[in-house]
């Protein structure tokens, strides 16, 4: 599973990775998660499975949301309190609800 | 309060995201932002060259010898003084990859239309001479920096729209099947590199025959003067900072929009800073990019290092206190997302006030401080904004003032806080207390 992650300038995603790449590897799952900035989402995105927005650039939404419907992958904002706390296991059991769900939907 | 907040979501967020995902104003801030690393690898020489020591230089001409401070600016003018055609490249290219258009030849042809409308002679003052003469056969390096920015901006826009114009409409020259597809690209470009130069060499011959001469001069008089003076003073900061924090208690990142429509002035400012400082003449702004990142937005927007100073050493609820604990790593990089989403600020109606207050606050303290002289001015010196404080402001304005002004900033900005802070923690304290202890609750009632 390949979980992207998209803030500003990537930064403060960087470390919500951290987090989530370490709850990934406590429950022993080979999670590929990165974090870009918004403008090289373009590019990132066709090794992905899921995008994640921060918060602070949910503004982009409706633009990402078409890139994303095209490739078929899902798009989730995340959580406020989640990410302010950096709280990784809480954002990856977002994503993989988010993935378990678009797979339904295209089956 | 909450009717506020609401109010904001429903009708300033559909405006924030169209700012921000308006395709100019993304290429304009991309492509610039392609500059950057060069940028800053030119401040580096800049910075050894102006090192702020006394005899400074005298031993540098010493050590390596005559002139030495000049050779060391050599990479400065490589680097930092092409802003402008670099960022031509660079907006082209991003505004070509959003039409998914080829963006390198899109690039390409915006390089050339710039250097086109960019007249080939140097002023040049000869030995004895009290008037300059125009020297022809060069091209004037000086309008290729932050001189240049606008005009580079403006031909990266427009040549760029033409181009996608009639690439659109497919007046193309198509090689047949079997053509390599290299060689097809490169005829493909041909008709549209081809108007566009063409319309920007009857522009010029036109601008020619009018008293400005050249369009640098006419963008210079009609859109960079006045915006650069409504960016560059007082209440042009203070409404575009108020505006950053407004939109981060939404929850949304105001830095980022902002400097689509700001970046520009404040970096061009930030160019004509460099120029003066190498030339060692006086610093002609106050007002740059390094003013906001380095001076107004201390741990972040919303200068917030105060708060997590708060937060770390004198919080009493456990929440706050954990969240300084936190906060404090990325904040000394100027990163504060978990405040302004842990704490939280964002619709927080107690810790937004603060919020808005203290960085406007900054600004206000270090415009006043820079404009009596008492701090030294942004040298142009090109401080990424992750820089931590104190370090950031020295090498800003290669003076101690500048590092001591930061300091006086976070103490003010603690002060701003404090209030809010004690309230609030106060709040959370009772909360926690009250989940803890519910049945001892129960009795008190």
């Amino acid at each position: 599973m390949n979980i992207l992650l998209c803030c500003s300038a990537g930064m403060s995603t960087s470390l919500l990775v951290s987090r989530m790449k370490k709850s990934a590897l406590e429950q022993n799952l080979p999670y590929h998660i990165w974090a870009v900035p918004i403008d090289s989402v373009n590019k990132e995105m066709s090794k992905a499975d899921c995008l994640l927005l921060g918060p602070q650039v949910r503004y982009m939404f409706p633009e990402f949301k078409k890139l994303c419907d095209k490739r078929g992958i899902p798009l989730g904002v995340i959580d406020t309190a989640y990410y302010g706390t950096f709280n990784g296991k809480e954002v990856l059991r977002f994503a993989e609800d988010l993935i378990r769900k678009s797979d339904r939907i295209s089956d | 309060m909450n009717k506020l907040f609401h109010y904001m979501e429903k009708y300033f967020m559909p405006v924030a995201g169209r700012l921000a995902a308006q395709k100019h104003l993304c290429a304009l801030r991309d492509g610039i932002a392609l500059a950057m690393p060069m940028i800053i690898i030119g401040s580096v020489f800049l910075i050894l060259a102006n090192l702020p020591f006394p005899h400074y230089s005298d031993w540098l001409a010493h050590t390596f010898g005559k002139d030495f401070s000049t050779k060391l600016a050599y990479p400065v003018d490589a680097t930092f003084n092409m802003m402008g055609l670099i960022a031509c490249f660079g907006i082209a290219y991003r505004l070509a990859e959003s039409y998914e258009i080829d963006g390198v030849t899109a690039g390409v042809i915006s390089i050339c239309a710039f250097l086109l409308a960019t007249p080939f002679s140097i002023p040049f003052i000869p030995v004895g001479a009290k008037e300059a003469i125009q020297v022809t056969g060069g091209i004037p390096v000086a309008l290729m920096g932050s001189k240049g920015l606008f005009v580079a901006m403006i031909i990266a826009l427009g040549s760029t729209e033409i181009y996608r114009f009639i690439v659109k409409k497919n007046i193309v020259i198509r090689m047949p099947d079997g053509v390599p597809p290299a060689v097809s690209k490169s005829f493909v470009a041909l008709i549209p590199g081809f108007i566009v130069i063409f319309i920007v060499w009857l522009l010029r011959l036109w601008i020619e025959n009018t008293h400005f001469g050249n369009l640098h001069n006419i963008v210079g008089d009609i859109l960079g003067k006045p915006l650069g003076v409504l960016g560059t003073i007082l209440w042009g900061s203070i409404i575009a900072e108020g505006l950053i924090s407004l939109l981060w208690v939404c929850g949304l990142h105001g830095a980022n929009i902002v400097s689509g429509v700001m970046g520009p002035i404040w970096l061009g400012a930030m160019g004509d800073n460099a120029a003066a400082y190498a030339a060692h003449k006086p610093l002609p702004h106050i007002i740059t990019q390094q003013f906001f990142d380095n001076f107004v937005h201390l741990g972040g927007s919303g200068a917030t290092f105060g708060l997590v100073i708060l937060f770390l050493f004198f919080a009493k609820s456990g929440q706050l206190k954990q969240l300084g604990k936190l906060a404090i790593g990325p904040g000394i990089f100027e990163i504060n997302e978990p405040v302004t989403f842990g704490a939280p600020i964002v619709m927080n109606a107690l810790l937004v006030i603060p919020f808005i207050l203290a960085p406007l606050m900054n600004v206000v303290a270090t415009y006043i401080g820079m404009d009596l002289g008492l701090v030294a001015r942004p040298n142009g010196v090109a401080v990424p904004w992750t820089t931590p404080p104190i370090i950031s402001g020295f090498l800003a304005t290669g003076s101690i003032s500048g590092a001591i002004m930061q300091a006086f900033n976070i103490v003010m900005d603690f002060f701003i806080y404090l209030p809010f802070f004690m309230m609030y923690d106060k709040m959370l304290k009772k909360q926690e207390v009250q989940v803890e202890e519910p049945s001892k609750n129960v009795v008190s009632m």
